[in-house]
């Protein structure tokens, strides 16, 4: 017995079965605890209210909603919005964080002023104050009426106005996953190692995925397209407010460019620190073979930054993410928000948390998992002390 | 090798060259004519200037003042130059440098496909010569990680001659090698030194400069205090501190 204990191997699945066993129990006797005192207040604990109507309603959806609709389509709801911001958020966060973070490593004096002069003042003003100030700033602009034009963009006071494309929303979303496809596709098909041919060899390919789905794409458009309207519908002032056009509400507004501009100010850190990582004799090799200097950049420091910095950009992520939680201070129905009026209408606290919990993980760990897989695959072989 | 060059201009040719770091005078008034198909080593003690000087060469360090000229090209700001002469010197550093993200393959071929715009199978077919010549064609698919330290440098020597580079120039490619890799490097570097290549080493292997040499320049704090052909620079050196090195680094 003793001499079994010493096994490495046991003793470890041993410790993992005594720890599952205590975790267990405190859930289980948590959980019993609760309906008990749940119980004693006339609470029905479960999740039974998921097929109740709401009764509420919600102001922001890319999905149809109507207060007729179950809980359970409300949850879809906010986990389709708090994805539909969040994705925006980080796109947007990682275009300003690559550009503040070349202006940072860039050679010149006053491009890396001016990135450490951003960095310096967005990272250290609470991400809730910036998301604050922005919805102050839509909500005190010009009524419709005297609107500010920005090219295509109308800003006022009910929210930044632009073109829509009159089309129907499932082509939209048909159009978008396709467009998303015709990009992505590409870039794998220029890295991987799966296929037999090497990747320079795959020009014509690359080529036409890309071109034939953004032909697909335009076509479903066209397919989708209310019959006898013009495809595109500019916003125009009607009376006192805005007619047509796509509308972006001041609370939506004021997360995405709060959330872009503060993760702005990490990322642009994080992409610094990664091309801070390439070490100099790389970049001196490059040139002393004759790349040039955009060749040395793009096949040389840019990859090796990228790997240095993608391990710390997926855990930025999953922050910024989490900071779309944030759109109850302001009001969008994100996740949270919608989790946040369920507890208070239905009184369902433990169940409604435990289904954020869920949510929450299921969305940030989507996001490991990507970026390990990506990780993996394009990890450095070998040892890499030597060089 | 592009014989595009007069055989008369010198390969290398550095006229009254100075170079600062801030006010650290590092290369004083270097004075070097290098014909083509020579073999130089350079030595002399740490700091005294050699990487300083060979990396001038190839424009990794810009000089201050004095003339530098490459196969008849000056070095100065113009771009064209700098790109021109870089096609036509090679360099090997003493820690290799190989890109860790590319195959050995792919290290050798990246040059040749985008400065000269070589097709990749033609590429391919030329950095396997380089690569059999260096003897490691069997780890063209590996990563520089995967090798020893010894294959890496040897890997980073074919990866410059398949820029097919009129001058070579070497920074000291064996010393961060384990002793028993410093041979397998230097045998494949004896065996450039037959084929009439530009050669400028900077190395303290004395054994490499006594049989591949055409002449030793010793350094010594940013200047050069002698330069003979090995026999001479051995057996009676001029100067005392090129006789005080010589004694630190053979050892007795
Ligand atoms: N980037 C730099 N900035 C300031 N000083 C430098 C720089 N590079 C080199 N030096 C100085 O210039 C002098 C010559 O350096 P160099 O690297 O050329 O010496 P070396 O002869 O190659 O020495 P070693 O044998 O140690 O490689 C040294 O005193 C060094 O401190
Ligand atoms: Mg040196």
């Amino acid at each position: 017995m003793v001499s079994l204990l010493r096994q490495q191997k046991i003793r470890n699945i041993l410790l993992q079965a005594l720890f599952a066993g205590i975790v267990l129990l405190v859930v289980i006797g948590g959980w019993r605890n609760a309906q008990h005192a749940l119980s004693s207040q006339n609470v029905v604990s479960g999740f039974g209210f998921l097929h109740k109507s709401t009764g509420w309603d919600v102001n922001f959806s890319l999905l149809p909603a109507s207060p007729n609709d179950p809980y359970w389509w409300f949850f879809v709801i906010g986990i389709v919005n708090t994805l539909f911001l969040g994705i925006l958020g980080l796109t947007l966060a990682t275009f300003i964080g690559g550009l503040v973070g070349l202006f940072r490593t860039s050679s010149n004096d006053l491009l890396q002023l001016l990135g450490r002069i951003y960095v310096d003042f967005f990272r250290n003003i609470p991400l809730i104050l910036q998301v604050f100030f922005w919805y102050s700033l839509v909500t005190n602009l010009p009524a419709p009426r005297n609107a500010m034009e920005f090219g295509p963009l109308t800003l006022s006071n009910r929210g930044v106005y632009m073109p829509a494309l009159n089309v129907g929303g499932w082509h939209v979303a048909g159009a978008a996953v396709t467009l998303l496809l015709a990009l992505a596709l590409p870039l794998w098909l220029r890295t991987t190692r799966r296929l037999a041919s090497p990747p320079e060899q795959r020009g014509a390919l690359v080529w036409g995925v890309l071109g034939g789905g953004l032909l697909l794409a335009a076509a479903i458009l066209l397919l989708g397209r209310a019959p006898g309207a013009a495809l595109i519908d500019p916003p125009r002032l009607q009376g006192l407010n805005m007619r047509g056009g796509l509308r972006v509400s001041p609370e939506f507004t004021a997360l995405l460019v709060a959330i872009g501009i503060y993760g702005g100010a990490y990322i642009g850190e994080i992409v610094r620190g990664g091309f801070k990582a390439v070490g100099k004799g790389q970049t001196e090799a490059a040139h002393s073979l004759g790349l040039s200097p955009w060749q040395s950049f793009s096949r040389i420091r840019l990859p090796l930054a990228l790997r240095a910095m993608l391990p710390i950009l997926a855990n930025q992520y999953i922050w910024l993410i989490k900071a779309t939680t944030l759109g109850i201070a302001v009001g969008f129905t994100d996740f949270f928000m919608i989790v946040a009026v369920t507890i208070n209408q239905s009184g369902q606290t433990l169940e409604a948390i435990a289904i954020l919990m869920v949510g929450f993980l299921a969305i940030n760990l989507s996001i490991a998992a990507i970026f390990n897989r990506i990780n993996r695959a394009i990890a450095l072989k070998g040892n890499q002390l030597r060089s | 090798m592009a014989d595009t060059h007069p055989a008369n201009v010198p390969a290398v040719q550095i006229n009254g060259m100075n170079k600062f770091y801030g006010h650290f005078h590092a290369l004083k008034n270097i004075q070097l004519t290098v014909h083509r198909g020579e073999k130089v080593v350079v030595c002399g003690p740490s700091g005294s200037g050699k990487s300083t000087m060979i990396r001038c060469i190839n424009r990794l360090e810009e000089h201050n003042s004095g003339q530098i000229t490459v196969l008849g090209t000056e070095l100065n700001d113009d771009v064209a130059s700098i790109d021109g002469i870089r096609r036509e010197v090679g360099m090997v550093f003493q820690h290799f440098n190989l890109f860790p993200h590319m195959t050995v393959l792919e290290n050798c071929v990246l040059a040749p496909m985008l400065v000269r715009k070589t097709p990749r199978a033609q590429a391919e077919a030329a950095a396997m010569r380089y690569l059999e010549k260096v003897r490691i064609p069997e780890q063209a698919q590996k990563y520089p990680g995967q090798l020893s330290g010894g294959q890496q440098q040897r890997v980073a020597i074919a990866r410059s001659l398949c820029m097919e580079p009129e001058i070579l120039l070497f920074d000291e490619p064996t010393s961060a090698l384990d002793p028993e890799m410093i041979s397998e490097v230097l045998d494949v570097m004896v065996h450039l030194a037959t084929e009439g290549r530009t050669m400028i080493c900077v190395t303290h292997e004395m054994g490499f400069a006594r049989r591949v040499a055409d002449r030793v320049i010793f350094m010594d704090a940013g200047e050069i205090v002698e330069e003979a052909p090995p026999e001479t620079f051995f057996q009676s050196p001029s100067s005392e501190r090129t006789k005080q090195f010589l004694s630190q680094v053979l050892g007795h």
